[in-house]
């Protein structure tokens, strides 16, 4: 039972980051209705960037200044390298975003170097007793951390006028601008907070052993998580986020037991069969809007 | 037919006319020293060539140099190898000829099919290849190395390439290596049980199969754990292998992977040894939360002694290298470039003194060789390429041990040894096969 457990609490762990990286693509999605393959360089950036500043500053005061640059690149990029391209079919802004997680992923490579860089977190490989259940405290700061930043941005597009803004620019962006709201300010949010959630996906994926190069492929679990969530539902991306976290850790712990086939790295196909599963039930995912369209 | 049609027809002709002017098989030309050469040799000297007089040797290399999985393999791997000819080069080159590895290097991105794309891009222009890195992306171009005698060098080592002619390796492979692992873990740390913890695939799979065939061959029990790439991702195989309790880990991953495992088993109170195969291996570990338990559970197999060793090639590597290159971290894929270039050397050397320099001549040479001078880092009956696979396959490896003073933080443990399995296996084709 106690191993149980300790696997839910892994899925959790690693279902945190995905929760995270699928944030931003909803958020990017909801504004500009473009899924943004940029979203990988920006995990990136942020993990590079604490792994630079643990060297002169504490990891919690790194990972907030990291995170803020990232915002910050995140609003750049889409400033200099989107903004010209509105009004444009969203098929050629995708390809730029992709063109633009290969610039600057190149570049974090380049800062990466050969080595694997350390995070200077204070968990490591560390276990905390739970109950009687042996975690690792980074899968249990990473889940933690994940809730508390959920619960910040859904108040955040709950309560304050900026959210508001935000909604009511994802919902018609023609009416939002004629309401006053800056669709402009809202897409240099939107890719700001994507950057950052992005960021602290990073970070937590590289605490353990360190940050390397390949790391940037986890962020393509995201994509059959929001698929799975629904692609403008943020809390479908955080339910569809946990959810294939936990399952993959169940079926990589226990799938060969049920049977050979299912053993081995056969749990990385699950993300996918999950979101094919649900999409032949519900086409636009779990939380996602239904489009109406006029016959 | 129409006038247009004619000319487009006529087009094509002209276009097919000039592609095949531009094959890689030229007429057969003779050098001064009446040696006889076609693809990838001129009598002109090399770009930058140490003696104007001699001609250029041509050999592509084909890496993972910028996106890749394997870069950090693949750039010292590149470079290592720029050294090792310049150096021949320095030494008189090979007969009347030098050797130019700099002017067709590719990026493969560790993608088959562009390494597929740049072998024919730079194939009409070399006469071998010093390079071709991995085994998937080498198996993208096997049936036209073959087709066109093109003889090249791996950059890896798995069992499969001892059964192709033109394919021109070094030291054991990864089942070998992982055969002598698990003898030196049934003597030296008395092991009675096994695992086998393995990315899928010819590098993964075919140290599982050595390590399968070595447990049951030492009457051991073995557990078979393959796991996926990504930190993220060990969580189950360490599950695995507390409820498996082996002795002995041979395992068969990336750095990150194989550190994330260790650490993550001894944190919950795993005593086992772990041996990792040549590629698990990166100094940068020992930075990292899991160097404890590296240091105290871990050791790392290879086909040859890392960086630093006491052998005049291990030597005349570190002097020919650029030491400002890896002030941070010395890393062994300057070995394996610097290892892997000595029979390609041989070869080029004895084609030149059978005066044919031509593809088939090359490997007419590769097949001839009976020893090579690895100038220490391996024993010379390492380079034999003639006989059948199980007559010509190097069974020997080494294991090393955890040392953080050493410059790639492991110091050889154990020299080339051949554990009674590998003595004794019958190699008829690839283990993992």
């Amino acid at each position: 039972m106690n191993e149980f457990v300790a696997t839910v609490v892994r899925g959790l762990g690693n279902g945190s980051i995905y929760a995270l990286l699928a944030l931003g693509f909803v958020i990017v999605y909801k504004s500009m209705r473009v899924i943004s393959f940029a979203q990988p360089a920006f995990m990136m950036a942020g993990a590079l960037l604490v792994s630079y500043f643990v060297l002169s500053m504490n990891f919690f005061l790194a990972v907030v200044v990291a995170l803020l640059l990232t915002a910050l690149l995140g609003a750049g990029v889409e400033r200099l390298a989107l903004r010209p391209m509105i009004g444009k079919p969203v098929f050629v802004i995708a390809i730029i975003t992709l063109g633009v997680d290969i610039v600057v992923r190149t570049v974090v490579n380049a800062f990466i170097g050969l080595d694997i860089r350390q995070m200077g977190d204070p968990w490591g490989l560390q276990q905390v007793d739970v109950l009687g259940v042996k975690v690792d405290q980074r899968h249990l700061a990473t889940l933690v951390t994940t809730l508390i930043v959920v619960a910040a941005l859904f108040a955040f597009y709950r309560w304050s006028r900026t959210g508001l803004a935000m909604r009511a620019a994802s919902s018609d962006q023609e009416v939002a601008l004629a309401q006053g709201v800056s669709v402009g300010r809202v897409f240099s949010l939107s890719w700001a907070l994507a950057a950052a959630l992005a960021g602290l996906a990073g970070v937590f994926l590289s605490t353990g052993i360190g940050l390397e190069q390949n790391l940037w492929l986890t962020a393509l679990k995201a994509l059959p998580v929001i698929i799975l969530g629904g692609l403008d539902s943020l809390g479908g991306a955080v339910v569809a986020g946990l959810s294939i976290g936990v399952v993959e850790a169940l079926v990589g712990s226990y799938g060969g037991d049920l049977h050979p086939i299912f053993g081995g790295d056969f749990f990385l196909v699950v993300p996918y069969l999950l979101m094919l599963l649900v999409l032949l039930v519900r086409p636009y995912g779990l939380f996602g809007t239904k489009e109406v369209e006029r016959i | 037919m129409s006038v247009r049609k004619g000319i487009a027809i006529a087009l094509v002709t002209a276009m097919a006319a000039l592609v095949g002017c531009r094959n890689d098989a030229p007429e057969t030309q003779e050098g001064g020293s009446g040696v006889k050469f076609d693809v990838g040799v001129t009598s002109e000297p090399c770009p930058g060539a140490v003696d104007a007089a001699k001609g250029c040797i041509y050999l592509g290399s084909i890496s993972d140099l910028t996106e890749g999985p394997f870069k950090a393999l693949g750039v010292p791997i590149t470079e290592a190898q720029k050294a090792f000819w310049k150096r021949v080069n320095k030494a008189g080159g090979i007969g009347d000829f030098e050797v130019d590895v700099t002017k067709f290097v590719k990026d493969n991105k560790y993608n088959p099919q562009t390494h597929n794309e740049v072998y024919a891009e730079i194939k009409p222009d070399v006469l071998g290849l010093a390079q071709t890195l991995g085994s998937p992306t080498t198996a993208a171009i096997l049936g036209d190395l073959k087709s066109s005698n093109v003889v090249s060098v791996p950059a890896s080592w798995t069992s499969a390439w001892a059964f192709e002619d033109v394919i021109l390796e070094s030291g054991t492979n990864y089942c070998f290596e992982s055969m002598n692992s698990v003898d030196f873990g049934a003597e030296t740390l008395k092991a009675k049980t096994v695992a086998a913890v393995h990315f899928p695939g010819d590098y993964g799979d075919d140290a599982a199969a050595g390590t399968k065939l070595a447990a049951e061959a030492n009457g051991m029990t073995f557990t078979d754990i393959p796991t996926a790439p990504g930190q993220e991702n060990q969580g189950a195989a360490v599950q695995k292998l507390l409820a498996a309790k082996p002795d002995l880990v041979i395992v068969s991953t990336g750095p990150t992977e194989a550190a994330t495992i260790v650490g993550g088993a001894a944190q919950n109170g795993f005593k086992g040894q772990f041996i990792g195969t040549s590629p698990t291996w990166n100094a940068a570990l020992l930075k990292s939360p899991a160097a404890p338990a590296l240091t105290a559970l871990y050791r790392q197999s290879g086909p040859w002694a890392p960086y630093g060793t006491d052998t005049p090639g291990h030597k005349a590597l570190a002097g020919a290298l650029d030491q400002a290159m890896f002030k941070a971290a010395p890393n062994d894929g300057y070995t394996a470039g610097w290892v892997w270039s000595y029979p390609m050397k041989a070869a080029l050397q004895k084609a030149v003194d059978s005066k044919d320099l031509t593809r088939a001549g090359l490997l007419a040479a590769v097949k001839s060789l009976e020893t090579v001078d690895y100038e220490g880092m391996l024993p010379a009956e390492a380079g034999k390429f003639g006989g059948t696979p199980d007559e010509r396959v190097f069974r020997s490896s080494i294991i090393s041990k955890v040392d953080p003073s050493a410059p790639t933080g492991v110091k050889v443990e154990k020299d080339f040894f051949t554990g009674k399995t590998a003595e004794k296996y019958q190699f008829t084709k690839p283990c993992y096969q």
